[in-house]
């Protein structure tokens, strides 16, 4: 198909437009989606932040409560006098402050002496919580949360590691991770003489957490060194327990800076994997334990599939493709009435240089339009006007050349090239429809004398007078014709007769032979007429010429001035 | 960003090489000795470590032996295995490097526990004894008796290790009985008295060396039952603590791990080929330079006290039930009850 100027230049219209728009959207889509999963690890690491924030805050909420408990005068009470109302009071105490905290699972107050022994405990089972009593007290000196905490000052707190809880008869936390969080309870003289201990269901706590999370987060715990605590495949939560130890840094390698201190958050992409079964990206924090602790820091960390950021990303993409495609449309609707609206008036002046060209005239050009167009069709109408004028000229002139060409310059009878194509054509009539041709050679006589005595303008008018002498008597069809010098020859067709001829003859060498006025002469010349006819003198333009000089040259050798048929017929006479 | 989100998805599992499972201590099976062993073998060590008896026979006894192709094991142990039909005997044929052995370990008739019906069931691998390391500053003279971990002079500067089968047979040897290893009916409320004792006087138990380590620093404990011995000694003293290891009069106890190969292991000759291994001369270095245990390819330096070589106790499940309830604060008449 052939594109035209004003398609091509549509097509480069919309393309550009196209390609503009497409570049355009690669390159926002680039930025935007960086933004996007910027915008994603920006979001997990301030949840991170906001769960280390939680954990904080619960831990001195626990702190709050531990010296609430341990500043109690019933405490005080209970450790240094003890008697059953003060054990009452505490067992009511504590099982208040375990049922507006469902975390806390065992709440004691050990005594410093005794080696530890538990004086009042309260644990949580099934059911609720339960007073622990008598013989089930155990001694728990040999425990950390008892021996460290029983070293610090006043209103101090202590969190112990975070381990399977193996202590036997703890109910509901037995073999259940677990922290113990105490505080030292001091006797007026400063003394310690106590420890009350918390007992926190670590997962409990977590699960907790994790419920203000949305869905598709996971939650992520690790102990200083790194060992997994909490973790969504629980094959790898407190493998140290197990003997198989399982540590988050070898899990997930990125933390592994976290675990030797060396950065305090990060957010990684984390790869499918055994324990991950889709691709993740996670966000850790490094938590200090302010307290004293056997854990002095803590690896929290937030993970979310990487296809839910990817989702967003795909979204993102789809409404930039829906926009490039669209602008994508809209250039090409844009290029298309554009082309139309070039086309129109570019094939219009088109169309009319080709009527121009078969000859037809245009007034259908957009001559009114003020732009480029507009002047287009105004030269080409300017050009139009002078093309028609030229060629009107031409026309003219090429008349006169042509009529110059077959018409004698003199007499303006048909000259030798004329009457050879009359003649031709009448014959080739003749030929084909019938009828008749003839030629009569006139020759002038005594012309010559004229010439020499009066001079060739002499010459010229008398040659004038015979030529429209002839013109007079000839019919319009006929074809009277200058040969050269003083030879005029008639051509004649159509129904002729013999005595036709020979009258026409005749009256045309009496035309002839009247005198011509020249200024105060009257010049007179003679002609011999020789006739040539078919079909007796034959039927070729050669042998009707032929006869007809030989007939005419038979005039002029019998003595001028005279009429013969170079063939006489029974009709006519041979000469006149 | 946009094509820095190309993930590498669903890594294509290759055809999984043979596993070698190994179950040992800490420090028997170092990174490189495992880096070595697969390179050779082309399979992959899956290793996984206890750190008490306890653990170790729950793990080896849990699905009759079949999670594991190689263990170590002390002599006492070994002979619970050997009777619940979890391990199988080993040809010294096909361990070579035994010929690089003390020869007091070659003559594995000569050690109680390894030769069952003419059969060898393991091959020793390293052993130590567990003394007790004392701190130089609190101890001009090293202490000569266990007894020492009972003087309340002391109370919460003592560490002891977690473990009940141990810790009765160290209360046996305490009370002066004939045999650590076979508590008679009536020495029993005695024994479990003596532990209760002894928790009151320490400052906490720990499990494993490094545990131990943090807890000596934490109680400024002067004394402590190296129940990993020069193991232990090596740990700390590297930490920089002014410590001394010494065997009491009435001897320790002494533990000789030694390796064998599961009844149900796959593939018995490559747990031979680890056996193997692991007494060629890199590993052998090893555990004598980087984990301060003796190996038994090249005489100790350390001097000869007398060695209790571990035996199989007469209850083992009873000393475990009963410690627990010990290490849980329990009085004794629970403990008893239990």
């Amino acid at each position: 198909m052939r594109l035209g100027i004003a398609w091509r230049l549509a097509l480069v219209l919309a393309l550009v437009g196209a390609l503009a728009a497409g570049f355009t959207g690669f390159y926002v889509y680039q930025a935007s989606s960086a933004l996007v999963v910027a915008a994603a690890q920006n979001r997990l690491l301030t949840s991170t932040h906001v769960v280390k924030r939680r954990i904080t805050h619960s831990r001195e909420s626990i702190s709050r409560d531990l010296q609430v408990l341990s500043e109690h005068p019933l405490t005080q009470h209970m450790l240094q006098r003890p008697d059953a109302m003060a054990l009452d009071g505490l067992h009511t105490l504590f099982k208040l402050r375990m049922q507006v905290n469902p975390g806390y699972m065992q709440i004691r107050l050990m005594a410093a002496q005794n080696f530890g022994l538990e004086v009042v405990r309260v644990d949580r089972d099934a059911l609720g919580p339960i007073t622990v009593q008598s013989d089930d007290l155990q001694e728990k000196a040999h425990f950390s949360y008892v021996s460290q905490a029983l070293k610090l000052s006043h209103g101090e707190t202590y969190i112990s590691q975070i381990v399977i809880n193996h202590e036997r008869g703890a109910h509901l936390v037995e073999n259940k991770p677990t922290v113990v969080m105490s505080m030292p309870v001091h006797a007026s003289t400063g003394r310690a003489i106590g420890v009350v201990a918390i007992s926190i269901d670590v997962q409990g706590m977590f699960d907790l957490m994790a419920q203000d999370l949305p869905p598709d987060f996971q939650l992520y715990l690790a102990n200083g060194v790194g060992d997994i605590l909490i973790h969504p495949d629980s094959r790898l939560t407190f493998g140290f327990d197990r003997g198989q130890r399982q540590l988050l840094q070898d899990h997930m390698p990125p933390t592994a800076p976290m675990v030797r201190g060396e950065l305090d958050e990060r957010v990684f992409e984390l790869p499918q994997g055994p324990h991950t079964p889709e691709a993740l990206l996670a966000a850790f924090v490094r938590q200090e334990v302010r307290v004293s602790s056997d854990e002095r820091h803590l690896l929290l960390g937030l993970a979310q599939p990487v296809a839910v950021v990817l989702a967003e990303v795909e979204r993102l993409r789809l409404a930039i493709v829906n926009i490039v495609l669209a602008l994508s449309v809209a250039c090409l609707v844009v290029a298309v009435v554009l082309a139309r609206a070039l086309s129109k008036p570019i094939n219009g002046v088109g169309r009319a240089a080709q009527m121009f060209a078969q000859g037809q005239l245009i007034t259908e050009l957009p001559t009114e339009r003020n732009d480029e167009i507009g002047d287009l069709a105004r030269s080409f109408s300017r050009m139009q006007t002078q093309i028609v004028q030229q060629l009107e000229e031409l026309e003219l002139s090429r008349r006169e050349l042509s009529d110059q060409a077959r018409h004698d310059g003199l007499t303006g009878l048909a000259n030798r090239r004329l009457f050879a194509e009359r003649l031709a054509a009448a014959l080739a009539h003749r030929r084909r429809h019938g009828g008749e041709v003839a030629l009569l050679f006139v020759d002038l006589d005594r012309f010559k004398g004229i010439n020499d005595t009066q001079g060739h303008e002499a010459g010229d008018a008398v040659l004038k007078a015979v030529a429209s002498r002839l013109r007079a008597n000839t019919r319009e069809v006929d074809t009277p014709a200058r040969l050269g010098g003083d030879e005029f020859v008639v051509l004649l067709s159509g129904e002729l007769d013999t005595a036709l001829l020979s009258a026409l003859a005749s009256k045309l060498a009496q035309a002839v032979s009247a005198p011509v006025p020249y200024g105060e002469h009257l010049l007179q010349v003679g002609c011999s007429i020789g006739i040539g006819r078919t079909p007796v003198d034959g039927d070729t333009a050669d042998q009707l010429l032929a006869a007809a000089d030989q007939a005419m040259y038979a005039v002029k050798s019998m003595g001028r001035n005279g009429v013969r048929f170079a063939t006489p017929t029974p009709d006519a006479p041979s000469q006149g | 960003m946009a094509t820095g989100l190309v993930w590498p998805w669903g890594a294509v599992d290759a055809a999984k090489p043979t596993t070698l499972r190994v179950l040992a201590w800490p420090g028997y099976a170092e990174p490189e000795v495992i880096k070595a062993f697969e390179t050779e073998h082309r399979v992959v060590v899956e290793l996984t470590t206890v750190d008490s008896d306890r653990m170790l026979w729950a793990l080896i006894s849990a699905n009759w032996g079949a999670d594991f192709d190689v263990l170590a094991i002390n002599t006492a142990e070994l002979q619970r295995c050997v009777e619940a039909h979890l391990v199988r005997p080993v040809q010294p044929s096909w361990v070579p490097h035994i010929q690089r052995q003390l020869p007091q370990f070659q003559q594995v008739q000569n050690i109680p526990g390894l030769v069952f019906g003419g059969s060898t069931m393991a091959v020793p691998f390293t052993y130590s004894d567990m003394g007790l390391i004392y701190s130089k500053a609190h101890f001009p003279a090293p202490p000569t008796a266990t007894q020492a971990l009972w003087n309340t002079r002391w109370q919460g500067r003592v560490l002891a290790y977690d473990g009940g089968v141990h810790n009765f047979s160290l209360a046996a040897l305490s009370m002066g009985l004939p045999s650590p290893f076979a508590l008679g009916q009536r020495d029993w409320p005695a024994a479990v008295d003596r532990l209760i004792a002894l928790r009151r006087n320490v400052g906490s138990f720990y499990t494993s060396p490094e545990e131990s380590l943090v807890l000596f620093k934490r109680h400024q404990a002067v004394l402590m039952l190296a129940n990993y011995g020069s193991q232990q000694l090596h740990l700390l003293q590297q930490a920089g603590l002014d410590v001394g290891y010494t065997i009491p009069d009435e001897g320790a106890l002494a533990w000789l791990d030694c390796w064998a190969i599961t009844r149900a292991a796959a593939q018995p000759m490559l747990a031979a080929a680890w056996i193997n291994h692991t007494l060629g001369p890199m590993a052998s270095d090893l555990l004598v330079s980087r984990q301060g245990l003796f190996n038994t390819t090249s005489p100790s330096a350390h001097p000869l006290g007398q060695r209790l070589w571990l035996r199989s106790p007469e209850d083992s499940d009873r000393r475990q039930r009963m410690w627990v309830r010990i290490l849980s604060g329990d009085r004794a008449s629970k403990v008893l009850a239990a």
